[in-house]
């Protein structure tokens, strides 16, 4: 198991928690709190290791486009880059507009 | 043409199936992921946890009335039951039944996805369904427990005792329901046992069609929303009968005793098997010209004190006797080389096992049933594993195990008080049927006496790790660990006996464990308490052993509205 911490600066705030998808095989969970920082903090757990280049690319893009005070904890089960981008985008979508059991 | 629409239970995540199951807008989730109530084991593994540990607990109503869901994700380490899952499906019921003694009515519904006991925490998932067991034979009495397998996984492994012990079980054809997975079984018994790539044989023996068709399911259903709900409704109004399949010990019985397995059975005639009425014979089983030695016959020689075993089934010994006076029934699983059940000649708990275990422990239960005084039951707990075999899964060896289960918690509930005693090993479904549910264990603390849930080389095969990957983890993870020091850290044992001879005793050794089964005794007759809360509550399990456990029950007692 591997961890990894980003962080980027942000600005806007989001309206509520999210949470999607499962520790599974191929998938991923993730967690979306709102923050006050001002910043876009990721904390990843994955159970690949050495791909933390990839992980870098794949989290920069997604806050390149999404500018969100947020804290998003990561469990990853061995997702691709692209299932990770569209788990991440379903987060923000929750987050945003609601639909969250939670 | 024609379009239709259905809500799939199948194919939805384990939080999802819970609220679409639940009216709209009546439910909510308590233990959530935001709660941050992980696994504390799987990290220290170098494995990745999931924030609600794959248990999902959402209370709302259903048809309006008070219902609490509890969903297991079997996409998350398979289901599979730890620390936390477990004491969060535990916990649950638990406060359930609380409510229910309230005669505040709320029903349980569990949908099961799971291959059992997460290996990964190996003892904890055996503790925890143990209390899963015990919480849902007290709450049959208050309210239907209805369990549904809707099917991916399936329900196996010790869970799929506890799914045996719901009130009734509602399956898709999609759906499997069997003790030893398929893999399990072929690893365990050789592939000409069982070929667990051959899929449709496997659902032909275990899937939810010849479940329902031999009397081992309740409701079958086409995989919609609506269905199931129709037929947990139809469960709640009394037009599905609840068939009290743990207690129809004469009928299985008979059944298992004369069937013959020399030839393979097909599962097309299993099926007529369970649905022809079985002839009460008093057919002679099959028995050792001489005794064969096992430390749990020579502990049940001394127990006994010399009185013979009245069982019917030689591999089963039963004998009424006194223990420092107080009146006392012994019962010990021996290995019979000539057992029908080639499978079973070990020692291992089979399908005659579960259920002569639980006959004589009714028969105990019936006979004092006017008394004051219940009789004091002592297992001695010898036991190598359930039985792997292409027949035991078959004919439903989890429902065996799960009779078992039921009659040691059902004659603890009543006011019998329980001292199962660990002179050896104490593994898996086998344990779980034969020793768990007492009130008090106590193990001899011998190297020959060891506490798990599979062979290592079948847990490294379904964790896909070496041997040494595994030794490895039990270091960190006492609940990993064989030994019963490393049991013991868990806190659940109420004596552990140094300077016993666990394989050879003698009369000294007889003494020590006598009369630690005697202040045992003592230790429960001052207590009202009928459950197993003792496991949380000893100092070991308050200060390391269960801490998890505990906190999982104490913050959903604080969510709980």
């Amino acid at each position: 198991m591997e961890k990894l911490i980003y962080s980027f600066p942000a600005s806007k705030t989001i309206e509520q928690r999210a949470h999607v998808g499962v520790v599974g095989s191929g998938d991923l969970e993730i967690l979306v709190e709102p923050t006050d920082e001002n910043k876009t903090v990721v904390e990843i757990r994955t159970g690949i290791t050495g791909f933390q280049d990839t992980w870098k690319k794949v989290i920069e893009r997604f806050v390149s486009q999404n500018d969100i005070s947020a804290l998003i904890r990561i469990n990853d089960f061995g997702a691709t880059p692209g299932v990770v981008s569209i788990r991440l985008a379903q987060a923000v979508e929750v987050s945003l507009h609601g639909a969250n059991h939670n | 043409m024609a379009q239709i629409i259905t809500e799939s239970l199948v194919e939805s995540l384990a939080r999802e199936r819970a609220f679409q199951l639940l009216d709209q807008g009546s439910a909510y989730e308590i233990l959530g992921p935001f709660d941050g109530l992980e696994s504390p084991h799987l990290a220290a593994q170098n494995i990745v946890p999931q924030f609600d540990d794959g248990m999902i607990i959402v209370k709302g109503t259903l048809n309006g009335q008070q219902t609490v869901v509890i969903s297991i994700e079997g996409n998350f380490q398979g289901g599979g039951i730890g620390e936390v899952s477990g004491a969060k499906l535990a916990g649950t019921l638990e406060k359930v039944l609380k409510e229910c003694e309230k005669g505040n009515t709320i029903y349980p519904v569990i949908i099961y996805d799971t291959g059992g006991v997460r290996l990964q925490e190996a003892n904890y998932g055996l503790l925890s369904i143990a209390e899963i067991s015990a919480a849902i034979v007290a709450l049959r009495e208050y309210v239907p427990v209805i369990g549904i397998i809707p099917g991916k996984v399936g329900s196996f492994g010790g869970m799929s005792l506890t799914a045996g012990l719901c009130s009734a079980l509602i399956m898709t054809r999609e759906g499997r329901l069997g003790m030893n997975g398929p893999e399990v079984v072929e690893q365990e018994a050789g592939i000409r046992e069982l070929d667990a790539r051959n899929k449709q044989l496997i659902w032909q023996m275990i899937g939810g069609a010849i479940r329902k068709e031999s009397g081992l399911a309740d409701v079958i259903v086409e995989d919609d929303i609506p269905n199931y709900q129709n037929a947990i409704q139809s469960i709640w109004s009394g037009e599905v009968e609840l068939q009290h399949r743990t207690k129809k010990v004469d009928h299985y019985l008979s059944l298992y005793k004369s069937l013959d397995v020399e030839v393979k059975v097909t599962p097309e005639q299993a099926k007529e098997h369970f649905n022809t009425k079985p002839a009460v014979g008093d057919a002679e089983l099959p028995a050792p010209t001489e005794a064969v030695s096992s430390t749990g016959r020579k502990w049940f020689d001394l127990l006994a004190n010399g009185q013979p075993s009245i069982s019917e089934v030689p591999s089963v010994l039963v004998a009424d006797t006194t223990i420092n006076g107080v009146n006392a029934r012994v019962i010990a699983v021996v290995p019979n080389p000539e057992n029908n059940f080639y499978r079973a000649r070990k020692g291992e708990i089979g399908l005659l096992e579960g259920w002569t275990i639980a006959k004589y422990v009714h028969q105990a239960m019936e006979e004092d049933r006017d008394l004051a005084e219940k009789r004091l039951i002592v297992p001695i707990v010898d036991v190598p594993s359930q039985a792997f075999g292409y027949h035991e899964e078959l004919f439903g060896i989890y429902l065996a195990c799960s009779a078992a289960v039921d009659a040691y918690a059902s004659a603890r509930l009543a006011g019998h008080p329980i001292v199962a005693a660990l002179v050896g090993n104490a593994i898996s479904g086998a344990f779980l049927s034969h020793g768990m549910q007492a009130n008090r264990l106590i193990a001899l603390n011998d190297d020959g006496v060891n506490v798990h849930v599979m062979s290592k080389k079948s847990a490294a095969i379904i964790t896909q790790r070496t041997i040494e990957e595994l030794d490895e983890a039990a270091k960190e993870v006492p609940s990993m660990a064989y030994d019963i020091q490393s049991f013991k850290k868990l806190g659940a044992l109420y004596r552990l006996l140094d300077g016993v001879n666990a394989k050879e005793p003698n009369a000294d050794d007889q003494t020590i464990l006598v009369n630690a089964i005697s202040e045992a005794y003592n230790d429960i007759q001052a207590d009202s308490v009928r459950d197993l809360s003792s496991r949380l509550k000893s100092e070991i399990a308050v200060s390391s052993g269960r801490k998890a456990s505990i906190q999982v029950r104490e913050m959903i007692a604080a969510q709980w509205r």
